[in-house]
């Protein structure tokens, strides 16, 4: 989880190795140089140490001979020990090249000490001595040359050495120079690379973020990197998603609502109507019965009890309107709706029922059957002059009951078939409101809350017949 | 435009590290190698050979010889001297050579007391031994070893005869030898007296004189004045038949005299290329280099106790000048 600070921790100690193994070298390096150098002077050192003790020994050997006391001999002593000592130094000198010399060189330091050895043991100011003493001198003075001539020697075989040394310290100025350069493009390259590798998911994620702010909530957010931003995406990426879902749960309950709304004031637009028109009815009602009365008084009982029929037709019509009632009220309205046809077409119209009895308590929607059976009437009776047959049929088909009107008219056309089931007005000839009957399809299909409840069946010239799949079980939402 | 930028470091970065590569190749090379350093020196005798003519022709090819039987015999020599004849500088070297306790010195012989002095006390009493080469001084004044180089006695004997081959019987011959006397000069002289003392109608003059150039000249000056009808002229000290031949060609023609000499001098052999000189004696000086480091290491060694004392010859041989017959 923490990868960011494990990267800043990676490319650092990448740094400082890098940086180490430089420093490193280089001090190895200059060690190296150092020793070579220590070595080299040493060399000098030695040499010219030889030098000054043989000189010394020269000066105290003088003085001694001038003085002969205890003190002069004590330091002739000194400086005759710090001559043998160099002389042992000097055999660290030897090398291929001066061999020879070098050589040479100890044996002059051994006659020397020899001669002084031997000076000492002779009688002072004697002949032989004073010979001796320049002896010395002269070897002293060889030993001094031989020295130059050593170091001469030492020059000329180191030079290349030296000047080995001198090209590569200036080479070495470049080597720094050319690694100060490369490291400062790989850590400039690398820190690019780096930040970006941080900062191009925060700006990834920036723009993500804008976006949502935008309103636009559909772009997925992408951001390629496996550090806390990439984890930091995700769930940004989730939340613009939960976000999302729940807009779309709002719009749809907001189309709901609107919906409600809708079918709210149409419903009561529509009760406000229903209840404008129970007013026209009972007046209606109240003069029938009147002109009842009337017909009776004056002995034609036959337009009374037509009267009578068409009364009770419009007082079923006016209680029921808003309720279910069973199929037999049904049948009944129709049987009674039937006699006030008969008295207009007497013989022409003949009505056949074929109806199973136990399916006369099934709950059907008021003023069903009644429009359908005057749609056959008015388009299967009235334009033929010899009249029709319009046959009832109920039977019992176990889930449901299967109510058919069969007529022998003229029949419908596919187009007003279609009409009907779509619920739309159907524009008929003759004197039919047309409302009838898809108010009734679309009765039946609210009342039983499917749409197959209506069937019909018809060609021009061979009649219609209309069937009513009753449900037994009636949907749930109505009860 | 960001592909050229790739291109570009990439550039840069293959140029830095192939520059990196050369800087640090030099830098970290060990390539420049010191001399080993030795414990112990590892050739069994250290020889020195020491002459006053550093640089000519003659005392390079005995070095020559000399290294390279040194090499052989796996002794490590040097070659010490001075120039131009100066004894003091040579005396000193000797001196050196003495005290730096050397295995064995050859030495061109110089017929000085201070040379003996050298060779008969300081090195007998350090016991090195001493071989004279080239020029000899008697084994009783310098308690030398042995001599290798030419027997000068016999080399003068060659001289004459040449002369008088060339010559004939009669005739006056001007010797030009050195004031100095030295051994080998005398061997010179005494081998063409001998020579040529069988002949009494040859007349021979010696003439003595320093070597510089300007005695060499006046001393000549001074013989052609006396004797006009000289024929003949040996420069018994090698040195002196530069000058000679000079004062000679100002005079008059080089070619009526008879004129011979060594070829230990710088000039002999030059000249005698000209034409000036009608015979020079050739000595070997490479087999003296050679035999003088043989005998040395072979005494050294113990396998040949005592050296002859009268000391090892070389070849000797007369160059004749084929152009004047």
């Amino acid at each position: 989880m923490n990868s960011i600070r494990r990267k800043i921790l990676t490319f650092t100690t990448i740094v400082i190795v890098i940086m180490s193994i430089i420093w490193i070298a280089l001090t190895f390096y200059n060690y190296k140089t150092q020793v070579k150098y220590n070595d080299i002077l040493n060399r000098y050192l030695i040499l010219s140490d030889v030098s000054r003790s043989s000189n010394q020994v020269i000066t105290d050997l003088n003085n001694y001979m001038n003085q002969s006391t205890p003190e002069n001999l004590k330091k002739l002593e000194g400086s005759k020990k710090a001559l043998e000592t160099s002389r042992y130094e000097v055999f660290k000198v030897r090398n291929e090249v001066n061999d020879f010399t070098l050589t040479n060189y100890i044996h002059l330091m051994g006659s020397l000490i020899e001669t002084i050895d031997r000076l000492m043991g002779l009688e002072r100011d004697s002949e032989a001595a004073v010979k001796d003493l320049a002896e010395t001198t002269r070897i002293s003075n060889y030993i001094s040359e031989m020295t130059l001539t050593l170091i001469d020697m030492e020059l000329k075989t180191h030079e290349p050495f030296y000047r080995g040394i001198m090209e590569q310290s200036i080479e070495l100025v470049k080597l720094a120079i050319w690694m100060v350069l490369l490291t400062s493009l790989l850590l400039l390259l690398a820190t690019y690379w780096f930040s970006l590798s941080i900062t191009r998911p925060v700006q990834q994620l920036t723009k993500a973020a804008s976006e949502l702010a935008k309103g636009r909530f559909d772009n997925e957010i992408t951001v390629k990197s496996n550090d806390e931003i990439a984890f930091l995406a995700k769930t940004f990426d989730h939340m613009r998603t939960n976000i999302n879902n729940l807009i779309q749960q709002i719009k749809e309950k907001a189309k709901l609502e609107h919906e409600l709304q809708q079918n709210k004031i149409l419903l009561q637009e529509s009760h406000f109507r229903s209840l404008q028109s129970q007013m026209n009815p009972h007046f209606l009602f109240n003069t029938l019965n009147t002109l009842s009365k009337k017909a009776y008084l004056e002995g034609s009982e036959e337009i009374s009890d037509l009267l009578v029929s068409v009364a009770d037709l419009l007082r079923y019509n006016l209680k029921q309107i808003d309720r279910s009632v069973t199929l037999k009220d049904e049948l009944m309205v129709v049987n009674q709706y039937m006699q006030i046809q008969k008295a207009r077409f007497t013989d022409r119209l003949q009505l056949k029922l074929d109806i199973d009895d136990s399916c006369l308590d099934i709950d059907i929607p008021a003023l069903t059957l009644q429009p359908i059976i005057e749609n056959a009437v008015i388009h299967a009776i009235e334009p033929n002059i010899n009249g029709g047959v319009i046959t009832i049929r109920v039977k019992d088909l176990n889930e449901y009951v299967a109510v058919q009107i069969e007529d022998d008219g003229i029949g419908m056309s596919e187009e007003n078939i279609t009409q009907i089931l779509m619920e739309r007005q159907v524009k008929t000839a003759g004197h039919s409101t047309g409302i009838g009957f898809s108010n009734v399809v679309k009765r039946l299909r609210l009342f039983y809350d499917r749409d197959d409840v209506i069937h019909i069946e018809s060609s021009l010239g061979s009649g219609t017949a209309v069937l009513l799949k009753i449900p037994k079980q009636r949907g749930e939402m109505h009860d | 435009m960001k592909k050229s930028m790739y291109v570009l470091l990439g550039l840069v970065f293959v140029s830095l590290c192939y520059l990196i590569f050369i800087s640090a190749n030099i830098v970290f090379s060990n390539d420049i190698a010191l001399p080993k350093a030795k414990k112990q020196t590892d050739s069994r005798y250290r020889l020195v050979l020491i002459t006053r003519d550093m640089d000519t022709t003659f005392w390079n090819k005995v070095g020559k010889g000399a290294s390279r039987q040194a090499l052989k015999e796996g002794a490590s020599l040097e070659i010490w001297g001075s120039y131009s004849n100066n004894s003091e500088q040579f005396l000193k070297k000797l001196e050196l050579a003495i005290h730096s306790k050397v295995d064995g010195i050859i030495i061109q012989g110089l017929d000085t007391d201070e040379f003996k002095e050298l060779t008969k006390v300081k090195a007998a009493f350090n016991g090195i031994p001493i071989i004279t080469v080239a020029n000899d001084v008697p084994m009783k004044e310098s308690l030398r070893r042995t001599y290798v180089g030419s027997d000068q006695y016999r080399a003068g004997g060659l001289i004459a005869r040449q002369l008088l081959k060339d010559m004939g019987t009669e005739g006056k011959v001007v010797l030009l030898s050195d004031e100095q006397k030295e051994h080998y000069h005398n061997e010179r002289l005494k081998g063409i007296y001998d020579t040529l003392r069988v002949y009494p109608n040859i007349k021979i003059h010696n003439a003595e004189t320093a070597e510089s150039k300007d005695q060499v000249t006046t001393t000549m000056r001074d013989q052609l004045n006396q004797m006009p009808d000289v024929n003949g002229f040996i420069a018994v000290n090698a040195k002196m038949i530069g000058p000679m031949v000079q004062e000679i060609g100002k005079r008059s023609q080089v070619e009526p005299y008879f004129i011979y000499t060594f070829d230990d001098g710088p000039e002999s052999l030059p000249l005698f290329e000209e034409g000036k000189i009608d015979g020079v004696l050739e000595q070997d000086p490479e087999t003296m280099g050679e035999v003088s480091v043989q005998q040395l290491v072979k005494w050294l060694n113990g396998e040949t106790v005592p050296l002859d004392i009268n000391g090892y010859f070389t070849n000797i041989r007369i160059l004749k000048d084929k152009r004047n017959e």
